[in-house]
């Protein structure tokens, strides 16, 4: 006996996780506020420290700034955080394992790209084995200037990317 | 053993394979070597002349002359000259004989040179790049007609 197959699309009132129906509800209601309010006082980064930037990525969470009283915490896995940094030159070789670094974080999910070299490709401009224009590979919410930049410039570019969450104008989401 | 006895031993071992010999100064000593006799001449420094530490191996690439030149520098631990060892090859083909054998060292700027010049290590353990991908492999960034470099950086920017 052939097992009937349900087509639970026609069921009314049934919603498959493979669907986005509620969480697209909830972006045209007022709760997509208080979602975004808790989503941007918990940016937990990624401790991806790419060059020289990355130092100053690494002081930023240590416990000097105490970046914690505003939620933004350092964590090691991609599997645990919302932003992704990238600190520095992406190299032809190193943009695949970034790319992979990307997919397996969970979204909502942001970029800030920080540093010369990832906005610009700085020192490393029309090199022969640096990808140029990462911001068309990422969409990059925050661009944070320096070489490097200090560790207030990044809190500074948090709260930047927490304006555009809080204004619903940041790439992460599509509203 | 000073400059001169060094450089006069290792002409006449190799009367053939050596040439174009110079004493820079009693710390710098010059000489070109045949490719296909370069691990025995190495092979030679090291037992006899004591010449134990591969500085390092790199190649410099000439396209007036068509010629792509491997240039050894190798010091000692016993006394205080330095003795720069080159072999030219042809630049449409590339080979030399690996040196690993003799200096283990050599590995990492063999795989170095291969990726940037291309230059063909015969008898290499792992001939492989070492830090460019693999699908860079045949563009040989490092010499002069290299027409690869992106100059799209910063459009959106400026």
């Amino acid at each position: 006996m052939a097992v009937e197959q349900t087509d639970y699309e026609e069921i009314p009132g049934v919603t498959l996780t493979d669907r986005n129906v509620i969480s697209d509800f909830v972006k045209k209601t007022k709760a997509q506020d208080i979602l975004n309010w808790g989503r941007k006082n918990s940016l937990w980064f990624m401790v991806n420290a790419m060059g020289c930037c990355g130092v100053e990525l690494l002081s930023t969470g240590m416990a000097h700034y105490d970046t914690d009283r505003f939620g933004i915490i350092p964590r090691n896995s991609p599997r645990h955080a919302d932003v992704l940094i990238i600190s520095g030159y992406v190299t032809k070789k190193y943009l695949p394992a970034l790319k992979r670094i990307w997919e397996q974080m969970p979204s909502p999910k942001w970029v800030i790209a920080f540093g010369d070299c990832a906005i610009s490709g700085g020192p490393f401009y029309e090199s022969y084995s640096t990808h140029q224009n990462v911001d068309e590979v990422f969409p990059v919410d925050v661009f944070v200037p320096g070489c490097p930049p200090r560790c207030e410039a990044l809190i500074q570019g948090f709260f930047e990317l927490q304006k555009k969450i809080e204004a619903k104008q940041d790439r992460g989401t599509e509203y | 053993m000073d400059a001169n006895t060094m450089i006069d031993s290792l002409s006449t071992q190799f009367p053939d394979a050596v040439y174009d010999t110079k004493v820079g100064s009693n710390i710098r000593i010059f000489a070109k070597v045949k490719p296909e006799s370069v691990k025995d001449v190495c092979t030679y420094l090291k037992k006899n002349l004591s010449f134990g530490h591969l500085c390092c191996e790199f190649g410099v690439d000439y396209p007036g002359r068509n010629e792509i030149e491997v240039v050894y520098v190798i010091g000692s631990y016993e006394h205080s000259v330095i003795l720069t060892l080159k072999a030219i090859l042809p630049r449409d083909n590339p080979e030399i004989e690996s040196v690993v054998d003799v200096y283990w060292n050599a590995n990492w700027y063999e795989r170095e040179t291969y990726e940037l010049f291309g230059v063909k290590y015969l008898n290499h353990p792992d001939l492989k790049p070492l830090v460019l991908p693999e699908d860079m492999l045949g563009e040989w960034p490092l010499r002069k007609d290299y027409k690869g470099f992106p100059n799209k950086t910063a459009r959106n920017l400026v």
